[in-house]
């Protein structure tokens, strides 16, 4: 059923731990939940209402139903600070009851929903076959009847009163429960320790109630809070219609009904049972938002995550054992001769596009710095291909991103110059540093179905790219984007211009990247691992296509990647980088035939067959 | 485009089916006879039998089946007890007030919603975003009907800038038509515009993060073209998918915003019936609610199919 909520995310389920895990979980959780402000806030508030639901008799100044007909529609006084209404009941001690009507119907009708719909979530998502699809069928059907109209039906059959209430809430609220505990169910059944507890000779039941419900308990806290606050707000509707509780019953719906009726003369009536509601509903929001974040660890910034991303696997190339290492900030771990070839050749007048001293870091949550790249020194002449050699991690892609000032939220360069034809990008600031994008600065990413955009034809996006850079017009622009495909080897270009990037091949949509690329005419291209998603016969054919290229068109092309193969293939010269340091640069032959660094003669005897040219599958 | 619509209407036959049999089996969940929970406990069982005759409760029930559809599909969704009117004519009075508010909310909702999603979705973690998601948290708490009530004490009570009653249907004068259209969709919008901002926000960031993004920037192609034409239309597909949800939510917080704004539409009916259990116009209710979203929905599918080709059949 449609039901008006906070759209919460709940984060995946491979972020919820098998049962083992759950105490450490929690505490974590509840850690990360102390740390949250806006939580902080929520639990003070939710506090403030519980005691007053709880309390009321000894909170209210006054029973709520107990009338004062001198004070009748008094407006705010020092016996009645809130007011009273026409009988001269008085509005605070209304508020303070009503907070234990709001209480009372959203717990109770979130149980409803969750007894409802979680064990039909665990049938379906355990179950599957015909019961999910069956099931799955109903809870889409079930989208078609707003929440609100569901209440309806509920009051119009049950008739009125707290139990009707909560029964209606609870129906509305069941099929959001029973959804995601399906999701779920969904997700853990295909793992591991289902399996095994199957082979152990669990029954279905204590698989289903043991090993799959713990996981459950997050992600239904979660949306417990969320629709706490949901059904605050159903009620107070249907309470505001003349539909909840009888008119005796304090309510804050049914004060704002009130309000309404004497509005055009008491207009301070709406002020205080609508703040109530506001503040209750936001309180509960929030805590759903803040437990979804602490239990699936999110909020402490996107940063820190992308840090911890960068733990990346390197390779020991002399050991051939693999060891994980965590981006480097220590000096003792840097290449003791890194200085020696990589950083101090000055380039030569003819370099095209020549990189200086470039320094790039990664600024952590906690104030901490960590290098990525330490002053690379690199430079590319016209018509030459350099190729930049590394593993996973070793901060090429950085290089490159820096040159293209494209580097990542949280990455910055802290040191060096960008210096294209002579003028120094890094000093200027990022809009100028873009304007070289496309023209004289060309790129081709790695992955080449993602990088299109799906919702676009493949003709959308070459001409946008087109008009970019020329004054032309759309005939003229299809036209040309049609000679730069067949330029790439894209037949039957026409026609291909017409479709998205998921009807092409991995091969095919490369050369589509690369004529989108060769747009704006470039001075400089830069094959960012373009190659390493494609198989080996199409790699070879985008390779040719590449060192086609520079043939007719004079370009320069920096092909950064982790392939022996590919950087023996296509380049003249190879720098060489390991641990954000350019290690060693020289002549393609140089390197495989006298490497000069200790790292780079490991990394070519870890592939004896590295110095034989055709081979295109040797990895890093 | 023609195979898609056929291929969704295939579809939407069985669930038109299934919700009309739902609609058609309330009356067997009141508990005791409907006719005795209409009248009230000091009922003669004379008059309980006539309502029933009435009702057709004192058929088979499966003549009452086959009378219910066949009445359904000859547009006659029976008699309102109460009033002893057609409830298909009390309906067709009242449903232009009522799709008139909920277009006018889903129109706020979306600009609302999708400038906002857009605007925080660019610039995530910035101050200006924080303070603007932050505003759609709030949003999401606050109750519409509320929100209508403080929009009528403004600018009807205090500044006088509309009539209270400010209602005209579109057949009597379009300007004022709009006019009494405002007040109610700004209090609709809220809570539809928050959660289209939250989707559109989680969407944009997620477009603005995509390779295609970085592919198009390193061509040369503006930052501002790329939201405009990349961005959001990328982020308006999971957007898109979800605005039937949110229309039906906007469907049933219109018949509260009615009462507010004192609108004649489906919802005062509705009302009225639920409280008096009259139960041929509550169904009638219901299934031409679910008729429109349903159709809605139809309509959606075919805007997610021209914006997104993927989702078309191949």
């Amino acid at each position: 059923m449609s039901t008006s909520v906070t759209a919460v995310t709940v984060g995946d389920p491979a972020a919820t731990s098998a049962p083992g895990k759950q105490a450490s979980g929690a505490r974590q959780a509840l850690h990360r939940l102390r740390q949250q402000p806006s939580t902080v806030f929520a639990l003070v508030i939710i506090a403030i209402v519980l005691v007053c639901a709880v309390f009321a008799p000894l909170i209210a100044p006054y029973a709520p139903d107990a009338t004062d007909v001198t004070a009748s529609m008094s407006g705010p006084t020092s016996e009645h600070l809130l007011g009273a209404d026409t009988l001269g009941r008085d509005l605070l001690s209304q508020l303070i009851y009503g907070a234990r009507t709001a209480l009372i119907v959203a717990v109770g009708s979130v149980v409803v929903a969750m007894l409802i719909g979680i064990p039909m979530g665990l049938i379906l998502g355990y179950k599957g076959g015909w019961y999910d699809r069956l099931g799955s069928r109903v809870m889409d059907m079930a989208d078609a009847l707003p929440g609100l109209m569901v209440g309806f039906v509920v009051i119009a059959i049950l008739g009125r009163g707290m139990t009707t209430l909560i029964i209606a809430i609870g129906l509305v609220f069941c099929m959001n429960f029973a959804r995601i505990a399906r999701a779920i169910t969904l997700g853990e059944r295909q793992k591991l320790y289902v399996d095994s507890a199957t082979v152990v000779g669990l029954s279905t039941s204590q698989i289903i109630f043991r090993q799959i419900l713990p996981n459950l308990a997050g992600p239904m806290a979660v949306q417990g809070a969320v629709f706490l606050g949901s059904a605050i707000k159903l009620e107070a509707a249907l309470s505001f219609l003349g539909l909840g509780l009888s008119d005796d019953q304090p309510s804050w719906g049914g004060m704002l009904r009130f309000a309404a009726e004497n509005q055009a003369d008491h207009g301070w009536l709406v002020i205080a049972p609508g703040l109530a509601i506001v503040f209750t509903v936001l309180a509960f929001n929030l805590l759903g938002d803040g437990l979804n974040d602490a239990l699936t660890g999110r909020r402490p910034t996107t940063l820190k995550r992308s840090l911890l991303g960068k733990k990346v696997v390197m390779a020991d190339a002399a050991v051939g054992s693999r060891t994980e290492v965590a981006s480097r900030t220590e000096a003792s771990e840097r290449p003791a001769d890194a200085a020696a070839s990589g950083t101090a050749q000055p380039a030569p007048a003819s370099a095209l596009l020549d990189l200086r001293d470039l320094t790039v870091v990664a600024d952590s949550p906690d104030g901490g710095v960590t290098t990525l790249v330490h002053g690379a020194n690199l430079h590319v002449a016209k018509g030459e291909i350099l190729g930049i050699l590394g593993e996973s991690g070793s901060g090429k892609s950085m290089i490159a991103k820096s040159a293209l000032g494209m580097l990542p939220a949280g990455v910055r360069l802290a040191g060096g110059q960008v210096v294209l034809d002579g003028v120094d990008l890094a000093a200027g600031s990022q809009k100028d540093h873009h304007a070289v994008l496309g023209g004289k600065l060309g790129v081709v990413f790695q992955n080449p179905q993602a990088n299109l955009s799906p919702v676009h034809t493949v003709g959308r996006q070459m001409t946008e790219v087109l008009h970019a850079h020329h004054q032309m017009s759309r005939a003229a622009a299809k036209a040309r984007a049609a000679e730069l495909l067949d330029l790439v080897g894209v037949d039957d270009a026409t026609r291909r211009l017409t479709q998205y990037p998921w009807q092409f091949s991995g091969g095919m949509a490369q050369r589509v990247a690369i004529g989108l690329a060769l747009a704006g005419e470039p001075e400089v291209l830069i094959a960012d691992e373009a190659t390493s998603a494609l198989d080996v016969t199409t790699q070879a054919q985008v390779l040719d296509l590449l060192m086609d290229l520079r043939e007719q068109m004079g370009m320069s092309i920096i092909a950064i990647t982790h392939d022996l193969g590919v950087a023996a293939e296509i380049c003249d010269r190879v720098a060489v980088v390991y641990q954000g340091e350019v290690v060693e640069t020289a002549p393609v032959t140089d390197i495989f035939d006298h490497p000069s660094h200790e790292y780079t003669a490991r990394l070519l005897a870890s592939h004896p067959a590295a110095g034989d040219r055709s081979d295109h599958s040797l990895e890093v | 485009m023609g195979k898609l619509v056929a291929y969704r209407l295939l579809f939407t036959l069985p669930q038109l089916l299934i919700v009309s049999l739902l609609v058609f089996s309330l009356t067997f969940l009141v508990p005791g006879s409907p006719a005795a929970a209409i009248l009230g406990p000091s009922a003669t069982p004379e008059a309980i039998a006539q309502i029933e005759a009435q009702l057709g409760l004192d058929q088979p029930f499966f003549t009452q089946l086959g009378e219910w559809f066949a009445g359904v599909l000859h547009g006659d969704l029976g008699t309102s007890i109460r009033l002893g009117l057609p409830v298909t004519d009390l309906l067709s009075e009242r449903v232009g007030a009522t799709l008139s508010l909920v277009l006018g909310g889903m129109v706020v909702s979306l600009i609302l919603g999708v400038s906002a999603g857009v605007y925080t979705g660019t610039r995530p973690g910035t101050l200006a975003d924080r303070i603007v998601t932050g505003g759609t948290v709030v949003g999401l708490a606050i109750p519409e009907f509320w929100m209508g009530l403080i929009l009528v004490s403004v600018f009807a009570i205090q500044l006088g800038w509309v009539p209270i009653v400010a209602w005209t249907p579109i057949t009597d004068d379009p300007l004022l038509w709009l006019r009494g259209l405002i007040l109610p969709s700004l209090a609709l919008g809220i809570t539809g515009g928050a959660m289209i901002a939250r989707q559109t926000r989680a969407a944009m960031v997620k477009a603005m993060a995509s390779p295609y993004v970085d592919t198009l920037t390193a061509a040369g192609v503006k930052r501002r073209t790329i939201v405009l034409r990349y961005g959001i239309k990328n982020a308006l597909v999971p957007v898109l998918a979800s605005a039937g949800v949110t229309f039906a939510i906007l469907i049933g917080v219109s018949f509260v915003i009615e009462s507010v704004f004192s609108v004649p539409g489906v919802g005062g009916l509705m009302l009225t019936s639920v409280i008096g259990q009259d139960f041929p116009v509550v169904q009638g209710v219901v299934l031409v609610t679910a008729i429109i979203v349903v159709a809605v929905n139809l309509l959606l599918d075919v805007c997610y199919g021209l914006i997104n080709p993927q989702a078309r059949p191949q």
